[in-house]
């Protein structure tokens, strides 16, 4: 049981008396203050009621929890905030007896019954009272209509205090925003206050002497960053643009649930990308681009064959691209500002979308997307220097963040005669396998030709020859190349012809390794979210098969069912 | 329509029962019956808007059922009929008051998917998440609007306002109207400076109203109130009733006739040689010279039109009571040379 140290308690109970005295502003103010606290001491408090077998016992072990709690559901400031909220109704829970045994517990029901009835109506003889009751309407509808005024009236005073221009820091009324700021901490989530959270989001951004409350804003970080909040785009792109701690953080949010939640996968990845609303505000700021780019970049130098992690960066670059290309292309800087120290030859081919290419023409631009690469290539090996290395290590990060042109050349790769496959493979080893690491590029070359064989030939002869089946699962399992395979021959069951009974069949044989088939589902999600991308309808089998292969690997393995 | 009505009958009497020793017998699935009958209710009390001969039935019914409870119950206090929109709610407060009601009530409160899923509409978390959001909101506050009321004022006047002209744009009558706001005063029995000032707030209350029906119901009925115009403009700075002045022609001469009075309470004490009240006027707070004194001269102060409708009002009364020139004499008199009017 989690222990409450004398100091701990003391400090809450003194701080609960300390509020309850008076319901000034400024006893809201520090009640908001200590919010994070308090929940934390609740969470513990909570946790400790639960694993009492009766209230009696309860009361004796924690002799302060009537009054705290008492206290507690008097202070509007807790009640307000959600997640308070919750924990102090779930120990008023803990604390009720469905069977009470004593007097002692049937007091206590008593309480927690009067303790609830004033949460949820006013004091009698008060106005407050008489106005609810004469309203006409439930309690709940006239509060949400007097919220609603009130965040107006509040609203309009916000903004009324600064509008932006340089010479009116004079007049912002700088005491009141600040007191406002401190008590819409609890509200952040609250969606009746949302026109005056962001009113005050705006005003911390748009006044030079603004003295919004920095708690206030980082408690609007966290929730947005959390999902707990919905927010205009506008607001959050100011937030990410004036705030770096918070676009970290919602970089970082992405890039934890892609690659530590399961559940991620199954989702679609471009909702995923675009939830938190980076490739958006990406697209209006560059800095905000190349923030992200950083982060991410420096978590791939370190886990770079990590699937999940060039899925995302993929996906998201894919995405930002396409919010550029909607906006006006004479407002916003040139491409090369996004993208920078990195020689236009590249730049020109990979940014293009391959859906800006007519189908025909795709082997030709991939070839020049080689030409362009192998020559940064040859150079280092030429030089051999740090900044060749340097010009290697962007060139091959660019590919990775145009994913999608890889991805095309592995989808080429099934329909191909082999005469033209030399550059598509070529990029499909490069992008697996940038560095010359042990000198094995020539080993990998010959691994990529030898799986496009055999994986062909698995996915041409029906029924599937096992020979082949055999090769295409030691190629899998090799350290050497397993995600060039694997990406290979997802391509195949996508995009070869043939029943799709057919194609499960094989992933059933071939894919059978747990965390084979996570890396394969985020390939086939990147796949998803570049076919997504095509303005060219797509071909209803081709969209119908990628479901199904996700469906097929999503699906528990037949071998751990009991 | 009868079975409707008769449903009401047995809602309103189940509020009562809700409130007696008999609900230790009612187990869950009568109190989940109960909800139900009390949420229908308020579906009924909807409807009855839209529907004048369904509105009166149940109105009568109500009034019968009021009458009887309040026979066989001491301590029954008559249901509204615009109460009914809050039947749950009601129902709600009275079996959490009852020591004797089961204790499975308290789950409505449950934070746990399956039991609150019986409790379908019941979700508390509105309720109590709207009225601290308000409470905080209004005191973090500082704003004191032109008419120097606190914003919690405010939105309630405004609240009252809508809700005032709904009536009487709906029923026509003003008599709900009046019944309405005898409602509010009653309920707020302890604190009546607060209700006044959100009545003030209600009059100031700016809408699309161009015929400012509500706001006329809302003057009628204080003058209509033994003594409640009085109170509320003593209750009410000189500021606010200048502004409520302006507002309001109508106001404008409530006003003056309550000072009026106010005035006539007062005679001259010729040992203290001032002007002193007499107990006749309201008990609450008696008015004094100088009083009446800061009113006037805050009428004075607020600009045209009223300015100038005070001055020749007071000219008028000066010469109604006689026309005086000395002190002592008229309090109009006195009053004119004190402000050197």
């Amino acid at each position: 049981m989690a222990a409450f140290s004398e100091t701990e308690v003391q400090f809450w109970t003194t701080k609960a008396v300390s509020w309850g005295e008076n319901t000034s502003c400024l006893t809201l103010l520090d009640t908001s203050r200590h919010l994070n606290g308090l929940r934390s001491f609740l969470q513990k408090l909570l946790q400790g009621l639960q694993q009492m077998s009766s209230t009696s016992e309860a009361m004796r072990t924690f002799p302060f929890v009537g009054q705290l709690l008492g206290r507690l559901c008097w202070n509007p400031c807790v009640i307000v905030d959600e997640r308070s909220q919750r924990l102090l109704l779930r120990c008023l829970n803990c604390l009720y007896s469905a069977e009470p045994l004593s007097a002692v517990e049937r007091k206590a029901n008593m309480w927690i019954k009067n303790l609830l009835c004033h949460l949820i109506s006013e004091e009698e003889g008060s106005v407050a009272h008489a106005t609810v009751k004469h309203a006409g309407i439930s309690p709940e509808r006239y509060h949400m209509d007097a919220l609603e005024k009130v965040v107006s009236l509040m609203t309009e005073e916000v903004i009324k205090s600064c509008d932006g221009s340089p010479n009116s820091s004079a007049r912002c009324s700088n005491g009141n925003i600040n007191t406002m700021s401190t008590a819409c901490i609890p509200l952040v989530t609250c969606c009746q206050a949302a026109p005056l959270i962001g009113a005050l989001l705006k005003h911390s951004i748009i006044c030079a002497t603004s003295c919004v409350d920095e708690e206030f804003i980082e408690e609007v970080s966290k929730a947005w960053v959390s999902k707990r909040l919905v927010m205009e785009e506008e607001a959050v792109v100011a937030l990410y643009c004036h705030n770096p701690v918070c676009l970290e953080g919602a970089a970082l949010s992405l890039l934890e649930s892609v690659l530590c939640d399961p559940k991620t996968v199954s989702l679609s990845l471009d909702k995923c990308v675009n939830e938190l609303l980076l490739p958006q505000a990406s697209a209006l700021h560059c800095h905000i681009f190349l923030t992200v780019n950083e982060i991410y970049r420096n978590v791939l130098m370190e886990i770079d064959e990590n699937i999940a992690l060039r899925a995302l960066i993929q996906v998201y670059t894919n995405c930002f691209l396409q919010r550029l290309t909607s906006l006006k292309p004479q407002d916003g800087p040139p491409l090369s500002a996004f993208f920078p120290n990195l020689p236009p030859s590249l730049l020109c081919p990979l940014l293009t979308a391959p859906s800006d290419v007519p189908r025909t023409a795709w082997l030709d631009h991939l070839s020049w997307i080689r030409r362009s690469l192998q020559r940064v290539v040859e150079s280092e090996k030429e030089d051999r220097d740090a900044r060749a290395y340097q010009a290697v290590f962007d060139a091959w990060f660019l590919l990775v963040q145009c994913g999608f042109w890889v991805d095309t050349a592995a989808e080429l790769l099934v329909l191909l005669e082999s005469e033209n496959s030399e550059a598509l493979l070529w990029l499909l080893t490069f992008f697996h396998h940038p560095t010359n690491r042990g000198h094995q590029r020539s080993q990998q070359t010959v691994v990529a030709k030898e799986a496009w064989v055999h994986i062909r030939m698995l996915f041409y002869a029906r029924p599937p020859l096992p020979r082949h089946l055999c090769a295409v699962k030691d190629l899998l399992s090799s350290c050497l190349s397993r995600n060039l395979v694997l990406h290979l021959f997802l391509n195949f069951a996508v995009f070869s012809h043939g029943p799709v009974s057919f194609t499960t069949e094989i992933i059933d044989k071939v894919l059978i390794d747990a965390g084979v088939k996570q890396r394969a589902l985020w390939i086939l999600s990147a796949i998803d979210c570049r076919l997504n991308r095509t303005a060219v309808s797509l071909e209803a089998r081709v969209q119908s098969r990628l479901k199904t292969l996700r469906e097929t690997l999503l699906a528990p393995c037949a071998e751990t069912l009991p | 329509m009868d079975a409707v009505v008769g449903r009401l009958q047995q809602v309103v009497e189940l509020l009562a029962v809700s409130q007696l020793d008999c609900v230790n017998e009612w187990d869950h699935q009568t109190m989940l019956r109960a909800f139900e009958w009390a949420q229908y209710c308020e579906q009924v009390h909807a409807r009855s808007h839209a529907n004048p001969a369904l509105r009166s039935a149940l109105e009568s019914r109500l009034h019968d059922t009021n009458q009887r409870l309040r026979e066989t119950l001491p301590s029954y206090s008559p249901v509204m009929f615009s109460e009914l929109a809050q039947c749950q709610h009601k129902l709600l407060v009275n079996l959490l008051r009852n020591p004797s009601s089961p204790s499975s009530i308290i789950n409505i409160f449950s934070l746990d998917r399956k039991t609150a899923e019986q409790w379908l509409d019941m979700d508390q978390t509105p309720v109590i998440t709207g009225k601290s959001a308000l409470k905080m909101l209004c005191c973090s506050s500082d704003r004191s609007s032109y008419s120097g009321l606190q914003v919690e004022t405010e939105v309630r006047g405004k609240l009252l306002k809508t809700h005032l002209k709904s009536i009487l744009t709906q029923h026509g009558n003003e008599n709900s109207a009046r019944i309405l706001l005898d409602s509010i005063l009653h309920d707020s029995a302890g604190k009546t400076e607060n209700l006044y000032d959100v009545m003030a707030a209600a009059l100031l209350a700016s809408d699309d109203d161009t015929n400012n029906l509500s706001r006329d119901v809302i003057l009628d009925w204080l003058q209509s109130h033994d003594g409640c115009l009085s109170k509320l403009c003593r209750s009410l700075s000189p500021r606010l009733c200048c502004i409520l002045s302006r507002e309001s022609v109508t106001f404008q001469r409530a006003y003056c006739d309550v000072l009026k009075r106010w005035a006539n309470s007062l005679e001259y004490d010729v040992m203290q040689s001032a002007w002193v009240p007499t107990c006749s006027i309201t008990s609450d707070e008696t008015v004094t010279f100088n009083v009446l004194f800061d009113r006037f001269r805050a009428l004075l102060n607020s600009g045209s039109p009223v300015k100038e409708e005070t001055e020749t009002k007071l000219a008028e009364l000066k010469v109604e009571s006689g026309d005086f020139n000395v002190k002592g004499i008229s309090v109009w008199t006195d009053l004119i040379l004190q402000l050197k009017v």
